[in-house]
């Protein structure tokens, strides 16, 4: 029994690559719920788009925060990436084993891992872009403004991309969040993960969906509106002097 | 030519080898088991039901002691083991448990108040004393007075091999796997290690060394079924008796086990009957008390399979297609009990005959199960004519069985018998006697011999085919040396195993000709081993004209300790007979602490032998004197049969039981 | 059983290669048995053996699911092949040896050595220095429920069973698998062990060990004694990452 000092970086990792993923999860969950407010109406979505400029506790609106806010989720982000990355296949030959074994072993678990490595690959490009487009431009969010950004500016086939992508990636990982750390684990592990994997199926449904109904009434009203007036939407309620 | 040195070589990985390595390392010398698969896959792995040792924890253990433990061992055995032995054993097996408890197996432990239990078919509750909370418990076992069998659920031998091939690892015990020992090397009476076939690749290897260790487990495996492993081939006897000098000791006393599956023969533990089990027949009808009033379905395993099959001869079996069973019914004993304390039993009522016992009955009959002959011993392990070869556990013949042995006295018997030989053992390589004497020459001589062997079998042509002489072997011990044996079908016996015998001397290796790793080649050379050990059961079983223990002979049913209290000791002196030779050992009544009497099975048919009165008055004079001084249970017991002065000095001591109730 | 299946012919397909056969090579071969009532792989491959080609190579010991001899790649899922009855399977049904094992031929795999790889590695044994033994002396108490749940443990038969069906392991040879975490969640239970949490987390508290698990769970869709691999390893992710935390 040694008495030296224990390296903890393992453990700090693993917690980091954990939580980290946590807080993405949960952030998108949120996130592709207050898109949806599109599908609402206008005013709803502009609605939640000044909340999270702070209008509602300042009485202005403040698209720097915004600006924050991303730039703190793509810190998160890039040091997920960099964490979780250590869990990819280092090779090709490491790549087909896995792929082979899941495959061979028709082992659903081990499958949903690997369409996490395929979706977090594709988001350390897709989400890149949309996280900094969203740093460097927050004050072009609303009901117009967004759905220039998808039609105009071609930005909706990578949307697709990525809304799928980040779906399956983030339940997926919440799933495996919960088996991996025990999380309401009940008497019978069983039973318990039966509950949670059913669970993951549904929000991947649910979330999908309505990310996809955003976005398809994004993409209309990029290609119905007139955008000649500029791309500001005007509340017939919320009058206000932009910064 | 590889040879290999070492101190002591250990042939067979199971309990009670890893046990002699593991004594013998930490006595300073060095140890190399050679096993036919990794330590931990040993047939001791499938000891379901427990280890017996008076540790008298348990309320209905309560009294128990060395004396009763002594005593149910000895009436088991039909006076056939040796009671200086079964002495040192019972003496021990505290000793063992404890040491087994610290090594780490998880033996189940009493729980302080009350608890329900079935016991002949009742319900039952048991108060449980706080002292004794925490310590280790014991269930019910056939053919013992109290409950003694302790356990780890239905998986104790699995724990314990589990426990003690970890110690050996951290004692840096070597483990040579997938090596199988062929033949003994040896000169002028003195044994010095053998030649092993590495069965992965095919290399022949001599290992030298100061004292060899047979512990190779039963031989079970000479019956087309069988609860053994299919490895338990006897292989061990076999080299033991290929040598013409070692001796062979009562291989005709083979147990059946009351209760293995149909048809496969896997075993369903005696836990079963012990926790409240029960037998029934065709009709649903429980049929042992009709029987055996008094033990029921808890009388000892040789009654017990012989009443089953009594009872099957008169029409109450259950007809199937691979022949008539009975069944067991373990639905009483209640879901949440057969979970925890039998789930190696749910497991294989799921998984080979897809019922669930705690809804539906097994379907069970006797089926080989146990030999209690082997190699025979002194009681320090040592065989009596070929010095430096020693033999422990089942392979041995030491012999604390006789003619039959008790449930949970088994994985008992090889962590004792390891340990105590282990000291033996020692002793020897301590000793000068113990240097090596052989000349390298002579060695290759002895590997010269196997490889020839070998050779012969790949190269022969117009062959027999071993597989065929096996399973006729096989058909033999299962139809003319079973549970009922008599003249005319153990004459026929032999003679058709010896015809065998000399077909196997013509066997071929068909197709399959690798010099390396070849299941073919494998089963050729033990098929040959195996029709000499078959013979020697069946010999000694057509000679021996009574009924002892799990011997049964139809034509002489009394147990006659006039003419056959002794041990039948088997030889192969020349390699050219087609039979083995035959003598007799006196079991001397003279110096037995617990002298021959009825059993308390069925009629007492007994024919006594001359001298058994004069001992048995002796011994009750000499009690009832002791007794009147105020003498202690173990001053009695010295004046009766001292043994303590046979043990290493380490196990000498006092067991210590709760309440001192010595 | 079901009556139909009572005279199918199994078609049987074998992964074989003797890696001492300079000539061989890995092939597939396919065998044909008729299948009987209560036919196990174990009777099958005997059968096979003792009539079709003597020289085919398996691994099976207590033949009754104990001893974890047998552990195979069936239709591509590890398992134990003494227990799997044929009349569970389809007609045809391939067989192969479990992969990352050395292989000694056909589906004969040496797990011993890989297992005492790891026990030594993991030092699977009670560590108590100061333990004074005494072969006389009563045992040491134990709670009757903690006795049971070390056994609970202590079922593993290190047949190798996790590690076939163990995505990581098959990428990353040097983790340890569900087999190393399970020993290593048992010594941890047992109070003879005087192992401290900081000892435990030496041995598996790096990617090597318990944090190179990702939860693919394979391990606990495959063991045959239904050991609860997935929440022990949880357990031991929360214990060491508590530990990591301390002083």
């Amino acid at each position: 029994m040694k008495r030296e000092k224990i390296d903890k970086i393992p453990a700090r990792l693993d917690l980091i690559q954990s939580s980290t993923g946590l807080i993405l999860a949960l952030f998108i969950m949120g996130h592709i719920l207050f898109e949806a407010s599109i599908l609402i109406s206008h005013e709803m979505m502009y609605k939640v788009t000044i909340m999270f400029e702070g209008y509602y506790f300042f009485g202005e609106t403040y698209p720097g925060i915004v600006s924050f806010l991303a730039a703190a989720v793509f810190s998160i982000f890039i040091l997920h990436a960099g964490i979780a990355m250590r869990k990819f296949p280092a090779s090709y030959k490491q790549y087909r084993t896995i792929k082979d074994h899941a495959l061979s072993m028709k082992h659903e678990d081990s499958s949903l891992w690997i369409i996490q490595v395929v979706t977090g690959f594709v988001m350390f490009f897709t989400g890149s872009v949309h996280l900094y487009i969203m740093m460097t431009q927050a004050s072009n969010i609303g009901p117009y403004a967004s759905s220039s950004r998808v039609v105009e500016e071609l930005m909706g086939p990578l949307y697709l991309v990525l809304l799928v992508s980040v779906v399956l990636h983030a339940f997926i990982g919440l799933y495996r969040l919960a088996l991996k750390w025990g999380f309401m684990e009940g008497k019978s592990t069983k039973v318990s993960r039966k509950r949670f994997k059913y669970l993951m199926k549904i929000m991947i449904v649910f979330y999908l969906a309505l990310g996809t109904l955003s976005l398809a009434k994004y993409t209309y009203i990029g290609l119905s509106h007139d955008f000649s007036d500029g791309l500001r939407y005007q509340s017939p309620d919320i009058k206000m002097e932009t910064h | 030519m590889k040879i290999i040195y070492t101190d002591v070589l250990i042939i067979g990985g199971g309990l009670a080898g890893l046990r002699v390595a593991t004594g013998v390392k930490e006595r300073g010398h060095d140890a190399i088991v050679l096993t036919l698969v990794p330590p931990k896959r040993s047939h001791s792995a499938a000891a379901q039901g427990g280890m017996q040792a008076s540790l008298a924890n348990c309320k209905m253990g309560e009294g128990d002691n060395e004396d009763i433990h002594f005593g149910d061992t000895i009436r088991g055995s039909d006076w056939g083991a040796d009671q200086e032995v079964a002495r040192m054993f019972v003496h021990c097996a505290p000793k063992a448990i404890r040491e087994l408890a610290s090594w780490g197996v998880p033996w189940n432990r009493v729980k302080k108040g009350e608890h329900t239990s079935i016991i002949n078919a009742q319900k039952v509750g048991i108060m449980e004393k706080e002292e004794a909370h925490g310590l280790i418990t014991a269930r019910d076992f056939g053919g013992t007075k109290k409950w003694r069998t302790c356990y780890t659920s239905d998986g104790t031998g699995h724990s314990m091999l589990f426990a003690v091939d970890n110690k050996a690892q951290e004692k840096k015990v070597e483990i040579h796997e997938r090596l199988e020992a062929i033949s003994l090397i040896h000169e002028d009476g003195r044994c010095y290690g053998a030649v092993a076939r590495n069965l992965m690749n095919g290399e022949l290897v001599a290992y030298v060394s100061k004292a060899t260790t047979i512990a190779t487990g039963g031989y079970g495996r000479i019956y087309s079924v069988s609860t053994n492993a299919v490895i338990c081939q006897g292989m061990g006897q076999a080299i033991a008796l290929e040598t013409g000098i070692a001796t062979l000791g009562n291989m005709e006393a083979i147990q059946f086990h009351p209760t293995a599956i149909v048809p496969v023969g896997i075993l369903t533990t005696e836990g079963c009957r012990g926790d409240g089990g029960l037998l029934l027949d065709k009709d649903g009808y429980r049929f042992m008390p009709d029987y055996e009033p008094e033990k029921k379905e808890l009388a000892s395993r040789d009654v017990v399979s012989r009443r089953m099959t009594e009872h099957i001869r008169k029409g109450k079996g259950v007809q199937s297609r691979y022949g008539d069973h009975l069944w067991l019914d373990i639905t009483i004993l209640g879901r949440e009990h057969i979970e925890k304390n039998l789930r190696e039993v749910k497991e294989i009522c799921e998984n080979f005959l897809g019922i669930d016992p705690a809804v539906d009955w097994i379907p069970v009959r006797p089926t080989q199960h146990y030999s209690m002959g082997g190699i025979r011993t002194t009681h320090r392990g040592e065989s009596q004519t070929l010095k430096g070869l020693y033999s422990c556990g089942e392979a041995a013949c030491w012999d604390m069985h006789g003619f039959n042995r008790l449930g949970g006295n088994s994985v008992s018997e090889t962590v004792v018998s390891g340990m105590l030989v282990s000291e033996y053992i020692s002793d020897f390589c301590d000793s000068k006697e113990s240097s090596v004497h052989i000349t390298s020459s002579k060695i290759e001589t002895f590997l010269q011999k196997e490889k020839d062997k070998l050779e012969a079998l790949l190269t022969k042509e117009n062959g027999e085919d071993a597989y065929i002489l096996r399973r006729a072997m096989e058909k033999i011990m299962m139809e003319k040396v079973g549970i009922f044996r008599n003249g005319d079908d153990l004459q026929k016996a032999v003679d058709e195993l010896e015809e065998l015998l000399k077909r196997s001397k013509n066997i071929e290796v068909f197709r399959s000709k690798s010099r390396a790793a070849n299941p073919a080649l494998v089963n050729a050379y033990r098929t040959q081993k195996m029709i000499k050990l078959a013979l020697t059961v069946a010999l000694g079983a057509l000679l021996r004209e009574e009924s002892r223990g799990a011997h049964s002979r139809e034509d002489f049913p009394a147990r006659d300790d006039e003419n056959w209290l002794k041990r039948t000791i088997t030889s192969w002196p020349d390699k050219n007979q087609t039979l083995p030779s035959v003598d007799y050992e006196e079991i001397p009544i003279g110096n037995m602490e617990l002298p021959p009497g009825f059993r308390g099975y069925g009629k007492d048919l007994t024919i006594h032998h001359p001298k058994t009165a004069a001992r048995v008055s002796m011994v009750e004079a000499i009690s009832k004197k002791l007794e009147a001084d105020g003498a202690s249970r173990d001053e009695i017991q010295n004046a009766l049969m001292p043994f303590l002065d046979k043990l290493p000095k380490k196990y000498r001591g006092k067991n210590e039981r709760l309440g001192d109730n010595s | 059983m079901k009556k139909e299946n009572a005279n199918r012919v199994l078609k049987i397909s074998i992964l074989r290669f003797d890696p001492n056969n300079p000539k061989d090579f890995p092939h597939m071969q396919t065998f044909e048995v008729l299948e009987a009532e209560g036919m196990t792989l174990f009777i099958a491959l005997n059968d096979i053996r003792e009539h079709q080609d003597n020289s085919l190579m398996f691994d099976f010991v207590c033949r009754a699911g104990i001893c974890g001899s047998c552990s195979m790649l069936v239709n591509g899922r590890p398992t134990l092949a003494c227990r799997t009855l044929t009349s569970k399977l389809e007609r045809h049904i391939t067989l192969a040896p479990l992969p990352l094992f050395q292989l000694i031929g056909d589906l004969s795999i040496n797990t011993g050595k890989w297992m005492r790889g790891l026990n030594g590695r993991l030092e699977t044994w009670i560590h108590d220095k100061e333990a004074e033994f005494s072969f006389d002396k009563l045992e040491q108490k134990m709670e009757p429920e903690l006795a049971n749940e070390i056994y609970e443990l202590d079922r593993c038969i290190e047949c190798g069973c996790c590690v076939a069906g163990c995505g990581t392991i098959q990428m990353r040879p040097n983790f340890v698998g569900a087999v190393g975490l399970n020993k290593i969640a048992r010594y941890h239970l047992d109070p003879r062990d005087k192992r401290e949490d900081k000892d435990y987390y030496e041995l598996v508290g790096d990617e090597e060990g318990v944090f190179g698990c990702m939860t693919l769970l394979g391990c606990e869709d495959v063991c045959p004694k239904n050991l609860p691999l997935q929440s022990k390893i949880a357990y031991l992710r929360r214990m060491m990452i508590k530990t990591s935390m301390k002083d």
